[in-house]
């Protein structure tokens, strides 16, 4: 497994579009949109777009990782490196936490950067670290988790690209990533409760803003916990067929 | 000795392997030929177990190929199929871990295999930047870092030039000398005929002859004279064998090839006719399968 995994750490090492796609866009995004809604004089309503835009931009752009897990896995398939690793004694499911690990890693580096950001630039307040990190390893394994859930389940790669689009930038929608909630329809905001960009974003501003309620993180955490978990499961499912499809 | 016992594989509509029975000597070299869609690539991916769903039996050894087998067991796939953003060094170290080996003994062994494969100076090369025959060599080298008792090779000399060819086929006898056991796939019977002890023919999914080379040539290789002049005639050759034509000159099939050679210079003599060129050709792979099959491997 640790084999597949340093050829995977030292190619996302070299591979540009993932350092754009995970750091760069989305600072591009955060700056810009800071600058366009804090334009009024009140300095407190201010840091309070920013204490939510922050976030929320960090939950709407750790979504981006799908795309690479699908090329990944789609590009491996497709030129018979799948195959060609099942005639090592490598056990099949140490390739596919060798390929998901790595991931994880760079997922859990892209939250720390861009709160690093935040705090930086920005100076927004991290108040409760420990929850934030907590927080970020649960949305680490729920995006990573439906990243290889769709990277095993779809046929081409632009057909992971379409879907990739359609949940980080609906989700970020629905989920008030881009506007507070309040402001959208009533049955939006009950939609909103089913989807983890909602609650990883609530529970970020909490423990950003240090009033992080017990049963409330827990629940978020549960919610992350169960949807990368059907994530994972339905993967492991998906996983004989990816294989068989991969014997070309 | 890697047993394959009436294997039989199916993809959705297409039947690739039908009732397949082959043995496989320890320490031969075993040639797999067929023409394209003959079922190679389906069998070798079978033996090392890419390719798990199949009526049949296959063994190493007496043992069923499980990952202790597979550790035993080095592939060389028909594509190329490589890690191209990493140096070639990195892509023997990852075949290298996978087969277990650690530390120093696996820097010791990707040293060697680099200059096994001739790419000791590109070590650290990125291999996206290989040509196609260095990138056919480490092909091969990845399969052979931790040093298997068996090698499965399927087609690995495709698209490469003679010197890489050359390069490869050296491997091949020193993998023969070191006693390791070679599956060797190719369209091309030269090659087979040079390297190999055995072969078995595919063609359709069928096993239609196998056995030692040598063997097969007596069997069914009828010896031919290759006959070069103006003004013989055809039917004075058909008295001895069957005769085709090929640019001008005939070749003469006939079991009593010497007798028949005597035969025609005498004829020739007398009738005064010029014989430019006479020789008896030796027989070769390509006319046992010519003769299985009615049919050229290569048209
Ligand atoms: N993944 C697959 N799905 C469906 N049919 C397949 C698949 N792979 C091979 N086949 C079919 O099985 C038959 C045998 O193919 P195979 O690749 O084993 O032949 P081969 O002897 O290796 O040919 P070549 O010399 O072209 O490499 C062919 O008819 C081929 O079309
Ligand atoms: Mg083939």
């Amino acid at each position: 497994m640790n084999a597949i995994m340093i050829v995977e750490l030292k190619k996302h090492l070299q591979d540009k579009g993932l350092a754009f796609w995970m750091l760069i866009l989305p600072i591009l995004f955060t700056v810009l949109f800071i600058s366009v809604f804090t334009t009024g004089d009140n300095e407190v309503v201010n840091q309070e777009i920013i204490q939510s835009i922050v976030p929320g931009y960090i939950v709407m752009f750790v979504f981006f990782i799908m795309i690479s897990m699908v090329q990944v896995f789609i590009k491996d398939r497709n030129r018979g490196m799948t195959a060609r690793l099942a005639s090592t004694p490598l056990k099949s499911y140490y390739y596919l936490l060798g390929k998901w690990l790595p991931f994880t890693f760079i997922v859990i580096i892209q939250i720390v950067v861009l709160f690093l950001f935040g705090k930086v630039v920005y100076d927004v307040s991290l108040g409760q670290p420990i929850i934030l990190l907590i927080l970020s390893l649960f949305i680490t394994f729920t995006v990573t988790a439906i990243g290889l859930a769709m990277a095993l389940t779809v046929n081409t790669e632009n057909m992971g690209i379409a879907l990739t689009q359609i949940i980080a930038l609906g989700g970020a929608m629905l989920s008030g990533l881009w506007m507070p909630l309040e402001m959208m329809p009533d049955f939006m905001q009950t939609i909103a409760h089913f989807l983890p960009q909602y609650w990883a974003h609530q529970s970020f501003q909490d423990a950003m803003a240090g009033t992080t309620q017990v049963p409330e993180l827990l629940q978020t955490l549960v919610v992350l916990f169960a949807i990368g978990a059907a994530a994972f499961i339905i993967a492991i499912i998906r996983y004989p067929y990816f294989l068989k499809r991969a014997v070309k | 000795m890697l047993t394959i016992n009436n294997v039989t594989k199916h993809y959705d509509k297409t039947e690739a392997l039908k009732h397949v029975s082959i043995t496989i000597p320890g320490g031969a070299c075993y040639g797999l030929v067929g023409p394209n869609g003959a079922g190679k690539s389906t069998l070798i991916k079978m033996i090392t177990s890419i390719i798990r769903d199949y009526k049949g039996k296959i063994e190493f050894n007496e043992k069923r190929i499980t990952d202790k087998t597979k550790q035993k067991l080095g592939y060389v796939p028909q594509d190329i199929i490589l890690e191209e953003d990493i140096s070639a060094f990195s892509n023997l170290q990852l075949f290298g871990r996978l087969y277990n080996l650690k530390g120093n003994s696996l820097n010791q062994r990707i040293k060697e295999v680099l200059a096994l494969i001739g790419l000791s100076e590109r070590g650290k090369d990125k291999v996206f930047a290989f040509s196609g025959g260095m990138k056919r060599r480490l092909n091969i080298g990845c399969a052979l870092m931790h040093n298997p008792d068996l090698i499965i090779m399927d087609e690995p000399t495709v698209g490469i030039d003679p010197q890489s060819r050359k390069y490869i086929f050296k491997m091949i006898e020193d993998l023969k000398t070191a006693g390791k056991t070679v599956i060797y796939a190719s369209h091309y019977m030269e090659e087979v005929e040079k390297l190999c002890d055995y072969v078995a023919f595919l063609d359709r999914g069928e096993m239609i002859e196998n056995g030692a080379i040598s063997e097969l040539l007596q069997q069914y290789a009828v010896p031919s004279i290759y006959v070069k002049g103006s003004g013989i005639p055809q039917d004075k050759l058909e008295q001895y064998g069957t005769v085709s034509q090929e640019d001008g000159a005939f070749i003469l099939y006939t079991e009593k090839a010497l007798e028949a050679m005597e035969h025609i210079i005498s004829y020739c003599r007398e009738n005064r006719l010029d014989v430019e060129r006479m020789e008896l050709v030796h027989p070769r792979l390509e006319d046992v399968f010519f003769r299985l099959t009615g049919s050229n491997l290569r048209d």
